[in-house]
């Protein structure tokens, strides 16, 4: 595997998450796309930690998917809050802080 | 062997805060008590400073500073908490205390039916404490607090009756007049402490003849300042017009302070500055100049006025002339001598014309009085005695000073003739003013049907007993008022005797007085046809030289005019509008920029990734 692989593999898993997060409106989905992001991140820091023969990259790795997991946690919370008010799931509907 | 003498402001003080709190809620006995309890204390203790002077030999009594406590030190500045003890200040100390003591009782039962009495009791009080700092002052400093002070107070007072309207404008344009003065005074502090760094009143007299020559620029400045306050507070023109009008006070503030303490203030202050007008002979003659003027101006405006207070007011007005006169031609103890005598048969003669007043239910207008000799035979003693005084008849208090002074505007050094004539035609108008209050008061029959008069309860009447005897034998203090107060003064007042002069001056007081009799008592015809004779000079002085309107043209007009004018255009249209167009356009330009802000989560996503992309790109090829 050679480091040019590596670098289109994470590359096209980010784009994945982008256009993904620009074109659904399920904010569910929207979520996924972001973690597809964080992941090819993540994906690029192990590849290269095997590179170069060192172990800082996979213990970032590690605080990444730490942090996401938080993250997703608070994020699912205000996501089961929004759709209990509104009682609909579109993302271009919640404008409220529109100026 | 002055410490003591920090108690004569104490009372005072100590019985404005007493009244202010506990006022309403202790007896209106109490309250009397407790007001008249002070000022008799404060008295009290002028007396002990004053056997404390007179122990001393003469040279030795002046300059005591009695220092409490030092307030400010700021580099070379100083300022100590002080009072001055010398023959001047204690002599002003028993006028203000003694005076001021009798007229306390004497508005016990004048205030005796007023609801708010602890009120204004608290208000003398505080009056009474104010004035005797401005007389204590050893500095310039404090001289100022205690004028600010002053002028408060009589605001308070003449403002009393806050439901009348006409005391509340009256009481505001003696506070507004009285500003005046106060500015001149502060410009004429800060001038002094940039000439001779200091305020002190030791050090800048002491200083000054050393610095100084006569009508040099700075002591013209100095005095002509300080000359600012003291025609202001002592109601000389042209800024007299405040002093009719605070009549609207109650009588006893009229007798207190509008006779025979406040407006002395400006001959205190000529008097305590001595030295530097000495060094400004200009400055003296214009004291003299106008304070002649003033005593023939209000003289005349009193003949033809109906108002029993106003006609008194102008009088004091037309009497503090003469003393500003006795201060311009320099015979200094003789305008303080008259400042005593003043205080004695002015006040006398208010608290008389409030006797009446208040018998007759506050009727004050001299036509609907008359016949009330029988009724109030006490108050018409009294008040004839405070008449003669006024007028100088002979043997009475005001005989002596008056005379004097109308000799020394000839005799002294600056006088000369027409100050000597001046003054004498006042003295005969004065006479007759006087006169025709009296005839008009108490002889005749009473020209209002529906009042009862009667005589004024003892609290009252011994007041006026007192000052009667005052008024009637202060005379006899002139010797010592001359030798106690010639160590501040540092001369002896020179006594001239001039037969011819004194009968000139004598015949026409008592022809004034015979016009009065022969106009008022014998024939009402004569009357009408003197007031046809004479219908346009009448009129002017009814009118009072129509002051009080041209100042309303040249002054209150235009002011008014230029304030709508601002308030129009350059508030509403400059200010406002600018103020209001800023706000406006702001909030237009946010409002634009505020719709850049959508809401929509995916466009916010969309503009990062076209700026991330974009400054890429940016780093990579360029």
């Amino acid at each position: 595997m050679g480091q040019e692989f590596v670098l289109l593999v994470s590359a096209s898993i980010f784009c994945v998450g982008t256009v993904g997060f620009i074109i659904r409106k399920n904010p569910l989905i929207m979520f996924m796309s972001i973690e597809l992001m964080l992941n090819s991140v993540n994906f690029l820091l192990v590849a290269y930690s095997s590179f170069l023969n060192s172990l800082d990259g996979q213990i970032f790795a590690l605080f990444i998917i730490t942090v996401a997991a938080a993250e997703v946690v608070v994020g699912l919370a205000i996501i089961l809050t929004i759709f209990r008010t509104r009682h609909e799931m579109d993302v271009d509907h919640i404008d409220v802080l529109k100026g | 062997m002055f410490a003591s003498s920090w108690l004569i402001l104490l009372f005072p003080l100590l019985g404005f805060i007493g009244l202010s709190w506990y006022g309403n809620r202790i007896s209106r006995n109490l309250v009397g008590l407790v007001g008249c309890g002070t000022i008799g204390a404060s008295f009290f203790m002028t007396l002990v400073t004053l056997s404390n002077l007179l122990f001393l030999p003469p040279e030795e009594r002046v300059g005591h500073v009695q220092t409490l406590y030092q307030w400010v030190s700021a580099g070379s500045f100083k300022l100590d908490v002080a009072i001055l003890v010398d023959p001047l200040s204690v002599f002003m100390f028993l006028i203000v205390t003694g005076v001021g003591f009798v007229i306390h009782v004497y508005s016990v039962g004048y205030m005796h039916d007023d609801p708010e009495y602890s009120r204004f009791f608290a208000y003398l009080n505080l009056f009474i404490f104010s004035m005797l700092v401005l007389v204590a002052a050893a500095d310039f400093f404090f001289l100022i607090v205690g004028w600010a002070l002053v002028g408060l107070a009589s605001y308070l007072l003449i403002g009393f009756w806050r439901e009348k309207t006409s005391a509340v404008l009256a009481a505001r344009k003696a506070f507004v007049m009285n500003v005046i003065g106060d500015v001149g005074m502060v410009i004429a502090a800060l001038v002094i402490f940039e000439t001779f760094g200091t305020l002190n009143f030791a050090d800048v007299f002491a200083s000054a003849p050393g610095m100084f020559r006569p009508n040099d620029d700075s002591m013209l400045l100095i005095t002509l300042l300080l000359l600012v306050g003291a025609f202001a507070k002592s109601a000389q023109l042209p800024l007299h017009t405040w002093l009719p009008d605070a009549m609207e006070g109650p009588t006893p503030v009229s007798a207190l302070i509008h006779a025979a303490t406040m407006v002395t203030a400006g001959v205190y202050l000529v008097a305590r500055c001595h030295v530097l007008y000495e060094l400004a002979p200009y400055t003296m003659y214009l004291i003299a100049g106008v304070g002649i003027i003033t005593a023939i101006f209000a003289g005349s405006m009193a003949m033809f006025q109906y108002d029993i207070k106003r006609v008194i007011a102008y009088s004091t007005m037309s009497q503090l002339g003469y003393m500003f006169l006795a201060m311009g031609i320099g015979v200094y103890s003789l305008g303080m001598f008259h400042l005593m005598t003043h205080a004695f048969f002015k006040a006398l003669l208010f608290m008389a014309a409030g006797s009446v007043i208040h018998s007759l239910d506050g009727e004050q207008d001299l036509r609907k009085m008359g016949g009330l000799q029988s009724v109030m035979p006490l108050t018409h003693a009294t008040f004839l005695i405070g008449a003669l005084a006024l007028a100088g008849i002979p043997l009475t208090s005001g005989y002596f000073s008056k005379e004097a002074i109308i000799l020394s505007s000839y005799h002294a050094d600056m006088g000369n003739i027409v100050f000597w004539a001046i003054a004498v035609l006042t003295a005969g108008m004065t006479a007759f003013y006087i006169s025709r209050v009296y005839l008009f008061t108490f002889f005749g029959r009473l020209r209002s049907p529906a009042a009862h008069p009667h005589e004024s309860p003892m609290i009252m009447i011994i007041p006026l007993l007192v000052l009667a005897v005052l008024a009637l034998l202060g005379g006899v203090l002139g010797p010592w008022v001359d030798s106690f107060l010639a160590p501040v003064f540092g001369h002896v007042a020179y006594h001239p005797h001039d037969n011819a002069l004194e009968s000139i001056a004598l015949v026409v007081g008592i022809g004034g007085i015979a016009t009065a009799g022969l106009l008022y008592m014998v024939s009402k015809e004569r009357l009408d046809l003197f007031k046809e004779a004479l219908a346009p000079l009448y009129d002017l002085l009814f009118h009072k030289y129509y002051v009080d309107e041209i100042y309303d043209y040249l002054i209150v007009r235009p002011t008014k005019a230029i304030g709508t004018f601002l308030e129009q255009k350059a508030e509403r249209e400059g200010i406002d509008f600018t103020v209001d167009q800023v706000g406006l356009q702001i909030k237009e330009v946010s409002h634009g920029i505020s719709l850049w802000q959508s809401g929509k989560v995916r466009s916010y996503a969309l503009n990062m990734i076209v700026g991330v992309v974009t400054i890429l790109l940016f780093v990579v090829f360029m």
